[in-house]
């Protein structure tokens, strides 16, 4: 098998799934970690990973179809979308597709679902539709607080990755986001967001 | 060219002089007094600065001592500008002002965190990495772009310093704790579960600290154990995020907490999976110290002109994600 990517979590391989072409993605041991921590979070998030990937296919965000759960080996394998991350893709078109991903974190939120881990390597862009990957640390949830951390994290993303662009393509995200949550949800959420950031460590405070 | 540096946002006053000789800079002395707060307390802003009025002129005539320097020897002196406590940053910023007024030496203010940074790079050899800044004001993870350290990853509300502060003090050490906490920790291998929050590349530490607390009623050890485990494995996932999503191949701790050796020798493994040059500031710079802020103001002089004496503030709250990186 050949391995794509060395991810910060689990490792990606090319592999296949009844003749056509998938990913096999394992969460490995991390000697680092306290066993019974590290087995923990690896079962946690493969089960949660695969449980969240169908689930939100139900409201019509594009992800990965899932193909097979390996608990033992906390692997899973599921489609491969062969696009490019957003993160990869030239600045003008990560400004435009911007407005895509606030449309699907803000259906995601209107779902119930936070994502836990926005940055722009987890958005793939495919043959025109923008897919979402990397659902380990997601979350059933539908506190406004726990929404507010996804998009301070795509916010601090695009403030470090993508500066040169962030003031533009944070304004798409914003406006892509507002138009499937309505704009009270929005306002409320965007206070948060601020609140969040003046908790942080010497935030300017305003 | 010649620079005296002087810290003093928390407990530590220093001074140090680095003579600076193109891209090399060499420490010729580096004096430290350290504010110890009672057993069980945490640091009083107004004892630490009386502490630093006290120590002010014994360590700055030891650091010129040492260093076999006279004032009028210098080229330029900097001062922590923030960010701190301000009883204490003020301190330094009236020695640094008077060095500067009486004797005609161009005045540096310098953002302290930033100086954890540029003196980690001068002492390892780093040239481009993915910095962790892990002390009592910071947890941050920082990569270099576009003329500014940018952050991919920081704490959501106290610092790793705190967490490990305020659980020693719960327990009855007196700040900083991270050394009494390391040792407790080796004598346990007996693992709590406590509650793990990554939020992608942001951690947040305040709900294991309580939770911590309370497994220390039953057995200390153990909950020193458990604490370093969980908040160093928080801290080795986020790392393992921000380096997998910017694609650095050098990692580089800095700040106080980088002196504790769990620490290190999980971000070692982490480095080792990511096949990433691993970078550790020396123990005895690891700390806030003179040098850092020296060698800072050494860097700034390299494009910019000594301030002005009316604007030679202190600022509490100063981001070091605001502070533009020309040299």
């Amino acid at each position: 098998m050949k391995l794509l990517k060395k991810g910060a979590e689990a490792d990606l391989y090319q592999t296949k799934w009844q003749d056509s072409k998938a990913i096999l993605k394992i969460r490995k041991i991390k000697k680092y970690r306290n066993s019974s921590l590290d087995s923990k979070i690896r079962k946690q998030r493969t089960i949660k990973e695969s449980q969240m990937l169908s689930h939100v296919k139900s409201f019509g965000v594009p992800t990965p179809l899932v193909y097979f759960v390996n608990l033992d080996k906390t692997s899973i394998i599921m489609q491969e979308i062969p696009g490019k991350p957003v993160h990869d893709l030239p600045p003008s078109q990560i400004i435009d597709l911007s407005k895509e991903i606030g449309r699907l974190v803000g259906t995601l939120h209107k779902n119930g679902v936070m994502h836990g881990d926005l940055t722009t390597s987890n958005f793939i862009l495919f043959q025109k539709t923008v897919y979402v990957i990397d659902f380990g640390l997601s979350q059933i949830s539908i506190k406004p607080e726990d929404h507010a951390v996804d998009l301070r994290l795509i916010k601090e993303i695009l403030n470090s990755a993508h500066a040169k662009i962030m003031m533009s393509s944070w304004k798409n995200f914003l406006n892509g986001y507002k138009s499937i949550v309505g704009h009270a949800y929005f306002t409320q959420i965007t206070k948060l967001v601020s609140d969040i950031e003046s908790r942080g460590r010497y935030a300017q405070v305003v | 060219m010649l620079g005296l540096g002087i810290e003093s946002t928390a407990h530590t006053f220093s001074c140090a002089i680095i003579k600076k000789n193109g891209k090399k800079g060499k420490i010729l002395s580096d004096v430290r007094k350290i504010y110890r707060p009672d057993e069980g307390e945490g640091i009083h802003p107004r004892e630490a600065s009386r502490h630093h009025i006290e120590n002010s002129s014994l360590v700055l005539s030891d650091c010129l001592k040492e260093a076999n320097v006279s004032i009028k020897d210098l080229d330029i002196v900097s001062y922590a500008a923030g960010p701190g406590l301000g009883p204490c940053l003020r301190v330094g910023a009236v020695v640094a002002r008077s060095l500067a007024s009486f004797y005609k030496i161009p005045i540096y203010p310098v953002n302290h965190a930033i100086g954890h940074i540029e003196l980690g790079k001068l002492l390892t050899g780093a040239t481009n990495p993915l910095v962790l800044l892990v002390s009592g004001g910071h947890t941050m993870l920082l990569a270099f772009l576009n003329k500014q350290w940018r952050v991919f990853g920081e704490t959501l509300d106290i610092t790793l310093g705190q967490l490990l502060d305020q659980f020693g003090r719960s327990i009855g050490f007196a700040s900083p704790c991270g050394k009494n906490i390391e040792e407790l920790a080796n004598s346990s291998s007996n693992y709590v579960t406590l509650p793990y929050s990554v939020k992608g590349n942001d951690v947040s530490f305040s709900g294991l600290l309580s939770a911590t607390k309370s497994v220390a009623t039953k057995s200390k050890v153990d909950a020193c154990y458990s604490l370093q485990e969980t908040a160093f494995a928080m801290i080795s996932e986020a790392v393992e995020r921000a380096l997998s999503f910017t694609r650095k191949k050098e990692l580089m701790i800095v700040g106080g907490v980088a002196a504790n050796k769990r620490l290190s020798a999980m971000l070692k493994d982490v480095c080792k999976r990511h096949n990433c040059k691993f970078f550790v500031v020396p123990l005895q710079y690891a700390g806030d110290c003179g040098s850092q802020i020296c060698w800072t103001g050494l860097l700034e002089s390299q494009v910019k002109q000594g301030a002005e004496l009316k604007d030679t503030f202190v600022t509490q709250s100063w981001r070091l994600d605001s502070v533009k990186v020309n040299y």
